[in-house]
């Protein structure tokens, strides 16, 4: 077994019964040792949930699988005890989330939070010595001062700094950021940009990196994954994605951005809003907005199929 | 002539500490700005958190009081009106906010949200004008008819942004604020409201002042583009050269910053070290050197001021050229 990850066909859904909501349908994704992979959508497409469920941070319930198989390191996580997650969660998989200043406990100091990941994953390096080694590793100036800071005395992007060193406190095998730039300023995600490709360079660990902005996915990612609407519409090689985008949505996607070095043309806008979870369109759920749509479209639900070498799309009118 | 004319803003925030909340500081967030805007035009404002973007958009609708300086609008100064008089210039200038969820009342229907701009300025007339009024409106901005009878949380982000969008142009403005009015939005989203914008000033003649971190959706609207960091204005200029040829260290990095979907194009990024310093203590003369790639001794003393460094193209920088 290659692939560190290997998310297949998994669905997940929000209430019981009648009330059912199908947020993720049917993805399958896979993230070899080393591997760098971005997840690109939009909100509520299911990007964030998909990423959350590689630990099984999604409570059960309000949530149930009612399919796939999330294989990490050769084990279902999805059949696995409480006892076994807590040990994967930040051991094998670290996650380093949108909001810094929400994730960080506000009361204690930034040290000893960090320390309490290397109490739980590698005990015997539980000291300041490795914390600081740590903050050093994510550049945070003057680090020796800097672990008796409170969350509150750092800045935006310095608290971003201090997730990624408690992310890779335990050595994991797999770092999921979830919009790790986001909420940050423009000068700023790109200090955290360059951070996360020169530690990918160096400690060698894959990464899974959730954006909605596609502009950062040619710096730092091997593949793209797009989503729309709970399922995955195009996979393919990042910059083969980038330089020619197959699926009607994600050209649509890319037109729709104004370009820092474009003209003055009118964008492309894609027409309508992303249908709410539990009210998809039966066949293609890109239809209503898709601009090259046919009627097919509107019946059948078209497969995810490699229609050139290593390039997925879900679409009846791009064939192999 | 232009329609708005800004000279020497400044608005500084007192920050209180201790007994009897003495004034120990201020934030400077606005620090001596002076811009105009001319009929029909949209001057881009962009920098980072803190820089006094927002502040400033606020400043001149006087949602928040100026310390010094003026605001000429429509040959009137802003900055010293107040009751009546405030209104009856307010008329000509609205205002769209960034979150339209927050900013819609959420207990009223579209129509009551959109009719409420009439009612203020006395601009309704009998209940017929007023409804067919609101239902121009909405239907200018790409909304329905049915749309009116609805409430707030029963549209979409996009949605929501059109009715903040018609009720600002409710009162036939010649100038809109629009404080990051995309930045909460789907990227696919995004586009229909900056076209919508682009329209609408097409067809009214509209002003905007439009304010947005994002350089790439502020130099796709904007006639001009004007760069804050700190409370200063470092860069202002025609939005192509300010984009394409940047005068400014800080604008070079901002620019270069940006992400770009095209992986073949050739750009190196400059990475700022450090951030954004406390604009209660800003730094002596210039306030980027701690963070500026070709600071000298000078700019540790002298606050470099506006040049003109080709026509139409002002930077803040000794070393601009």
């Amino acid at each position: 077994m290659s692939n560190l990850l290997e998310i297949k066909n998994l669905q997940l859904e929000f209430g019981s019964g009648t009330n059912a909501v199908r947020v993720v349908d049917g993805v399958s994704l896979s993230i070899r040792a080393g591997e760098t992979v971005c997840l690109v959508g939009e909100s509520g497409c299911g990007k964030s949930v998909t990423a959350l469920s590689i630990a099984k941070l999604i409570p059960t319930p309000p949530a149930h699988y009612v399919g796939g198989e999330i294989f990490l390191n050769g084990v279902d996580v999805l059949q696995m005890s409480k006892k076994s997650l807590r040990e994967i969660r930040g051991g094998v998989v670290s996650y380093v989330f949108q909001e810094p200043s929400a994730s960080l406990n506000p009361v204690f100091r930034v040290g000893r939070q960090i320390k309490e990941s290397l109490k739980l994953h590698r005990p015997t390096f539980a000291t300041d010595a490795e914390v600081i080694r740590l903050l050093k590793l994510v550049g945070i100036p003057a680090p020796e001062s800097r672990i008796n800071d409170y969350p509150f005395q750092m800045s935006g992007g310095m608290q971003q700094r201090i997730m990624i060193a408690m992310a890779l406190a335990s050595e994991p095998k797999l770092l999921v950021a979830d919009e790790p730039t986001t909420a940050l300023d423009v000068t700023i995600q790109a200090q955290i940009l360059e951070l996360l490709i020169d530690l990918k360079k160096r400690l060698g660990m894959s990464i899974l990196l959730i954006t909605h902005n596609l502009g950062i996915v040619g710096d730092i990612a091997d593949r793209v994954a797009v989503m729309y609407a709970g399922q995955i519409v195009e996979l393919s090689p990042a910059l083969d994605l980038l330089r020619r985008p197959l699926h009607p949505y994600t050209k649509a996607l890319m037109n729709s951005v104004p370009q820092i070095k474009g003209g003055p043309q009118r964008l492309q806008a894609i027409a309508g809003s992303v249908p709410p979870p539990g009210n998809y369109p039966p066949g293609c759920r890109f239809f209503p907005r898709c601009p090259t749509a046919q009627p097919q479209c509107e019946k059948t639900m078209p497969q995810l199929l490699e229609v050139e070498p290593n390039r997925w799309v879900r679409s009846l009118y791009v064939k192999p | 002539m232009s329609l708005l004319e800004v000279k020497n803003l400044k608005v500084h925030f007192p920050v209180k500490h201790g007994l009897f909340s003495r004034v120990k500081a201020s934030v400077k967030a606005v620090d001596d700005v002076s811009f105009s805007i001319g009929p029909g035009e949209t001057l881009g404002l962009v920098g980072e958190s803190g820089c006094g973007k927002t502040t400033l958009g606020r400043a001149i609708v006087k949602l928040v009081e100026p310390t010094s300086g003026s605001v000429v609008f429509a040959e009137r100064d802003i900055a010293k009106l107040s009751g009546r008089e405030l209104r009856g210039v307010r008329r000509g200038l609205q205002m769209i906010f960034q979150d339209p969820v927050g900013s819609l009342n959420p207990r009223m229907t579209v129509e009551e949200i959109v009719g409420e701009a009439l009612d203020i300025h006395k601009l309704a007339g009998d209940p017929a004008t007023r409804r067919n009024r609101i239902r121009e409106l909405l239907k200018s901005v790409g909304l329905n008819e049915t749309h009116a009878e609805r409430y707030p949380h029963e549209f979409s982000g996009g949605q929501r942004q059109r009715i903040g969008i018609a009720r600002a142009l409710a009162v036939e403005p010649e100038l809109i604020v629009c404080d990051e009015p995309v930045s909460a939005l789907d990227v696919s989203v995004q586009a229909q409201i900056i076209n919508l914008l682009q329209d609408l000033q097409q067809e009214r003649g509209l002003a905007y002042l439009f304010v947005a971190h994002d350089l790439a959706v502020v130099k796709h609207i904007s006639h001009r583009v004007m760069v804050m960091y700190l409370g200063k204005v470092v860069e202002i200029g025609p939005a192509k050269a300010v984009v394409e040829e940047p005068k400014h260290p800080y604008t070079q990095a901002l620019i270069s910053a940006v992400p770009v979907v095209d992986p073949d194009s050739k750009r190196q990024r400059i990475v700022l070290p450090g951030d954004v310093p406390s604009p209660i203590n800003p730094p002596s003369g210039c306030p980027f050197h701690p963070r500026c790639p070709i600071a000298q001794d000078i700019c540790k003393v002298d606050l470099p001021p506006l040049r003109e460094i080709t026509p139409g193209h002002y930077a803040a920088c000794h070393f601009a050229k």
